[in-house]
């Protein structure tokens, strides 16, 4: 059995009165790809700032490599080998494509080895070689989006948080950026991928996670979860 | 895009060259003195436009009360040489100690604001200052100020009141603050400030510690304002509370706006312009009778002609980028 990277054991969190997260318990093995996935407001983008250290747990615990991420702040976190890539893309609009990949990098030192990865990102996007000296906020919401998957494999992540990449893009571009993230995991990269488009993710990963209101409702390896009836009437439209 | 390194290039090592000379080609006409008062006065806000463009322009917060640290640090040399006898060389470096202090301060709550109610903060902060100097009678003199008392800095032994002598006096000061300004805004730390002015959440997930470089940027922006006070309290001699109002503030602002706003080029030129032009307008204004403050009228003006034809200012640099 795998080693897990990512352990949250019974985390709570809440906007001031309003309990966004209540209680939820997850474990992400090694070279997995796990989703988390539900409505809109379910707590999903909440759990994913409280792994990357946005925002603080009120309750319980979170673990990462066997390691408490208590009172770790977030910057520690992407040194640790946590990345985000947040809703929305978030891309420097100002800076050149070349100059957004490079923050990606900012708490490395290694230059000779983060030119490397500059490359193997223009390998897996070869459409941001292309655009390197231009704008980032010129790019079409597809580039954006690659961009912003590019920018965070550059502080070269053992966990890669991903949240609702496929948000408003067409659905060629969205396979697209499916595959390249499948590649991202195959090559060593564990995936926490936060998606509402349910079917997408379950057929894309190994382990799916439901979330509820804040809680976990069902869990359980991706392709049963297709099958499952609930899941099929709930989220799938059937 | 504006080439950062030229201001270390031949081409202004040339700009400095002549700059240096202006004190001997004035010394053979009869306003020589003004000349040199005007040129050092520019001098002074292209230095505190440098300081302030470190918030506004770099980190991308409205710094709507810049004037505060500009009051703090004049009022700390000014006690200190006036009250305290100690000397200027002295004086200066604890102001702007005093002054960055005030910075982290000020920054401290304000740290999880933007925008408006950052500005705002901002402003309420220099206003306060303001009506404590204007208002304190047994220190600092109240709206009167320190009258005539502040001494000349001397420099072996030699006392620097001539105005040739004040020319030089800021005009290192100033190259000496561009130096820090210019090295920061190409260094790592420049480039977290881009990032935190540009999407201050992109900046968090990239590893950056928001707190930390705002922080600095407060700190730094406002030694240098405190700076630009100390020498100010010398340079006139007396100062008082009215100097310190808002528009000063405003008007500081106009400057980087002017040049275009986050490059360093920009907070110069945009001073170099409205500062000198302040003085000039002061005199000819009320050559035409005209109260000295209606000049506001002209930089607002200039601002709106600005708004409407180069919006990203003179030097028509769009980026935030070097």
């Amino acid at each position: 059995m795998k080693e897990p990277v990512l352990v949250l054991d019974q985390v709570h969190a809440s906007y001031g009165n309003i309990k966004a997260v209540k209680g939820i318990s997850l474990t992400i093995k090694s070279d997995e790809m796990a989703c988390l996935i539900g409505a809109n407001g379910a707590g999903k983008s909440t759990t994913l700032m409280l792994i990357s250290g946005i925002l603080k747990p009120q309750q319980g615990t979170i673990w990462f490599q066997g390691q408490s991420l208590e009172g770790v702040t977030s910057e520690k976190r992407v040194q640790m080998g946590i990345s985000q890539v947040p809703e929305g893309r978030h891309i420097f609009p100002e800076m050149t494509v070349l100059e957004n990949l490079e923050l990606g990098a900012y708490r490395r030192r290694d230059k000779i080895e983060i030119k490397q990865d500059l490359e193997q990102t223009f390998t897996l996007f070869p459409q941001l070689k292309e655009r390197g000296q231009q704008r980032g906020g010129t790019l079409s919401g597809g580039e954006q989006q690659m961009l912003a998957i590019g920018r965070a494999m550059m502080s070269r992540p053992k966990l890669l948080l991903l949240d609702e990449p496929s948000l408003g893009l067409a659905p060629l571009i969205v396979e697209q950026i499916f595959e390249i993230i499948q590649q991202i995991n195959q090559v060593g990269t564990t995936v926490l991928l936060v998606e509402q488009n349910a079917h997408l993710a379950l057929m894309v990963t190994d382990h799916g996670y439901v979330m509820e209101t804040g809680k976990i409702t069902i869990e359980g390896e991706s392709k049963e979860l297709i099958a499952d009836q609930r899941i099929r009437e709930a989220y799938l439209g059937e | 895009m504006i080439s950062m390194s030229s201001i270390l290039s031949s081409r202004s090592g040339l700009i400095l060259f002549f700059l240096c000379l202006v004190p001997l080609a004035t010394a053979y006409l009869d306003q020589g003195d003004y000349l040199l008062r005007i040129c050092s006065t520019a001098y002074l806000y292209m230095l505190l436009a440098l300081g302030l463009n470190v918030v506004t322009g770099f980190t991308g917060l409205l710094d709507l009360g810049y004037v505060g640290f500009y009051l703090i640090g004049g009022y700390t040399a000014g006690l200190l040489m006036a009250r305290l006898g100690w000397s200027y060389w002295a004086a200066l470096p604890v102001a702007a100690i005093h002054g960055g202090l005030w910075g982290l301060l000020r920054g401290a709550p304000t740290l999880r604001l933007t925008g408006d109610y950052f500005a705002i903060v901002t402003f309420g902060f220099s206003e306060l200052l303001f009506r404590i100097v204007k208002n304190e009678e047994w220190l600092i003199g109240g709206p009167n100020g320190f009258v005539n008392d502040i001494p000349a800095p001397t420099l072996f032994g030699y006392e620097l009141w001539q105005y040739w002598q004040q020319y030089y006096h800021i005009l290192i000061l100033l190259i000496l603050t561009l130096l820090v300004v210019y090295r920061l805004h190409n260094s790592r730390i420049g480039r977290a400030w881009q990032a935190i002015s540009q999407d201050e959440e992109a900046a968090q997930t990239m590893g950056i510690n928001l707190h930390e470089y705002k922080s600095l940027a407060f700190a730094i922006s406002a030694a240098i304002g405190a700076i630009g006070g100390a020498f100010f309290a010398q340079f006139q001699v007396n100062i008082s509370a009215g100097v310190f109002e808002f528009w000063e503030s405003i008007l500081i602002l106009c400057m980087i706006v002017l040049g275009g706003i986050g490059t360093l080029k920009g907070a110069l030129i945009g001073a170099a312009i409205l500062g000198s032009l302040g003085e000039v307008l002061r005199i000819s204004l009320s050559w035409m009778r005209l109260p000295a403050d209606s000049r506001y009228l002209i930089f607002g003006a200039i601002l709106v002609m600005m708004m409407r034809f180069r919006p990203a200012g003179i030097l028509r640099s769009t980026q935030k980028s070097p």
